[in-house]
């Protein structure tokens, strides 16, 4: 579309530098297992960047979609410890995109909260169950 | 943290109740860090924060607009992470959107504003009519002029949503018959944020809302109140047009050889240098777009007095210098004059606004 002309294809070179911070937390999480996150959409990344950028950190073994809000996908990239993580918006435009540099993303896990609210509810469930076939 | 009210249970168990999973409050402080640009990492404890608190009590009152804000702020395609803030707030009152009409209504809002003295949220959308004590613009026997005084008068803060709030907009432009004036006119020994647009754009509604929930204050605020995070850049900083402009090349007319490659829109009258919004950046309708990308210029609708500034087709320097040949020579010479016309057209702009009547007063 013409209208898109000039929205920045090219590559700014920003990767590289991205790539290092990206080295350098990972180092940090081996060493002393502290996570860190970086917002992309914050980052004037142009769409070349962003290929490049998901090029260079390539796909690992775990990929996940959410269900939240809306789609969330996460997945680990080929570097253990990197997850590139995408919460989708209104007409699934992207609105929010970090990576996250730690052994898992809190969001895959289970809060304590809803463990224990879950809890209750199976108990709740087996009980009524339980009732229904005795009666 | 904000108290919001003794009785209600924490936002955690709300969303509980609902089976709403904790992991949406986390996707939902995630996409806030992300747009007031605070670090990513404060997310996970930005959604502890938002678990533990109450559901906070908004009051939302309409005075002189056009509903544009509220559609701005309903108008999404659920569900989906923006939708979030509704299941933050109680929203106890609000005209366009209750059940309740007539008495129940009025009653309503007195009861809101008693159960959370000094702890709701006030969000106002339109501007206030003051002349002849404000007789122009009513709602069930009483002006908006007293009722804003009257509620504001209880509350924590207040949210002026909207340009006609934020500064006076439509409503105030020439000849401002009904004597239309800014919240923060009436309202001077409150905080009051200033939401502007026309209409705003509604993640800086939400964000603003739930920022004071999260940390129990108001956002950082530029010199015209507006929160940082949303009105810190101005539409040219972040133009996807922009190195057209630093090339000099410039649509002379919609219909041209310029247009349909998509130059820049300086010489069809974009506001975009003066005027302070994301909208190059978050979009409309769920980021599909936004003026400049559809073809046509900024209005600088998110400005004091974008109304009265001369003419949306006129380039910046005719509209608010009165100075054509300027313009030209700063569309031939493009990025350093272009600049230097940009930085002129501000401070004349700032001293024409100062030169010229406040909102209020009928010109
Ligand atoms: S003048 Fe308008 S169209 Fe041109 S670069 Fe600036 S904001 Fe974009």
């Amino acid at each position: 579309m013409a209208h898109d002309a000039g929205t920045g294809a090219a590559l700014t070179g920003m990767v590289d530098s991205l790539m290092q911070e990206v080295a350098r937390a990972l180092t940090a999480l081996a060493e002393t297992g502290t996570r860190a996150a970086i917002d992309l959409r914050s980052l004037p990344l142009t769409p070349a960047d962003r290929d490049q950028l998901a090029a260079r950190l390539g796909r690992g073994e775990v990929a996940a979609t959410l269900d939240v809000g809306g789609r969330t996908e996460v997945w680990e990239t080929a570097y253990a410890g990197v997850w590139w993580q995408r919460h989708l918006g209104a007409g699934d435009h992207v609105a929010g995109e970090t990576l996250e540099i730690t052994p898992l993303p809190d969001i895959l896990q289970s809060h304590a909260d809803d463990i224990a609210a879950a809890a209750l509810r199976l108990a709740r469930d087996l009980h009524d169950t339980k009732e229904t076939a005795d009666a | 943290m904000p108290d919001t009210g003794q009785d209600r249970p924490t936002l955690g168990d709300s969303l509980a109740a609902r089976g709403i999973s904790r992991r949406s409050l986390l996707k939902y402080a995630g996409y806030l860090a992300g747009l007031m640009a605070l670090p990513p990492m404060a997310s996970r404890a930005m959604a502890e924060a938002l678990a533990g608190a109450g559901r906070q009590s908004v009051i939302w009152l309409s005075f002189q607009e056009c509903t544009g804000c509220v559609e701005s702020l309903t108008r999404s395609f659920s569900p989906t992470i923006e939708d979030m803030i509704f299941n933050l707030i109680s929203l106890d009152y609000s005209e366009t959107l209750m059940a309740a009409s007539g008495t129940a209504a009025e009653e309503a809002r007195l009861a809101a504003m008693e159960a959370n003295k000094g702890k709701f949220i006030l969000v106002v959308d339109g501007s206030v009519s003051t002349r002849d004590d404000g007789i122009y613009s009513t709602n069930a026997g009483k002006t908006n002029l007293a009722v804003l005084k009257e509620t504001a008068a209880e509350a924590a803060a207040v949210i002026s949503v909207g340009t006609c709030a934020a500064f006076g907009g439509i409503p105030a432009a020439r000849p401002n018959p009904t004597g239309a004036v800014p919240v923060s006119e009436i309202v001077t020994d409150k905080p009051v944020v200033n939401i502007s647009g026309c209409p705003p754009i509604p993640d800086a509604i939400a964000g603003t809302i739930a920022y004071f929930i999260t940390f129990g204050k108001l956002p950082e605020l530029d010199h015209l109140n507006r929160p940082r995070a949303f009105f810190g850049d101005s539409i040219h900083d972040r133009c996807y047009r922009r190195p057209y402009y630093d090339k000099g090349l410039f649509a002379k007319s919609f219909d041209d050889e310029g247009a349909r490659n998509g130059w820049c829109l300086y010489e069809v009258g974009c506001k975009g240098p003066v005027t302070y919004n994301a909208c190059a950046t978050l979009k409309w309708n769920g980021g599909v777009s936004f003026p400049i990308q559809s073809g046509h210029g900024c209005l600088g609708c998110s400005e004091p007095g974008f109304w009265d500034q001369g003419g949306f087709y006129k380039p910046l320097s005719a509209s608010v210098m009165g100075n054509n040949a300027v313009l030209g020579g700063a569309a031939a010479a493009g990025l350093v004059a272009g600049a230097a016309s940009v930085a002129m057209a501000r401070r004349r702009r700032a001293a024409a606004m100062a030169a010229a009547s406040k909102p209020g007063e009928t010109k």
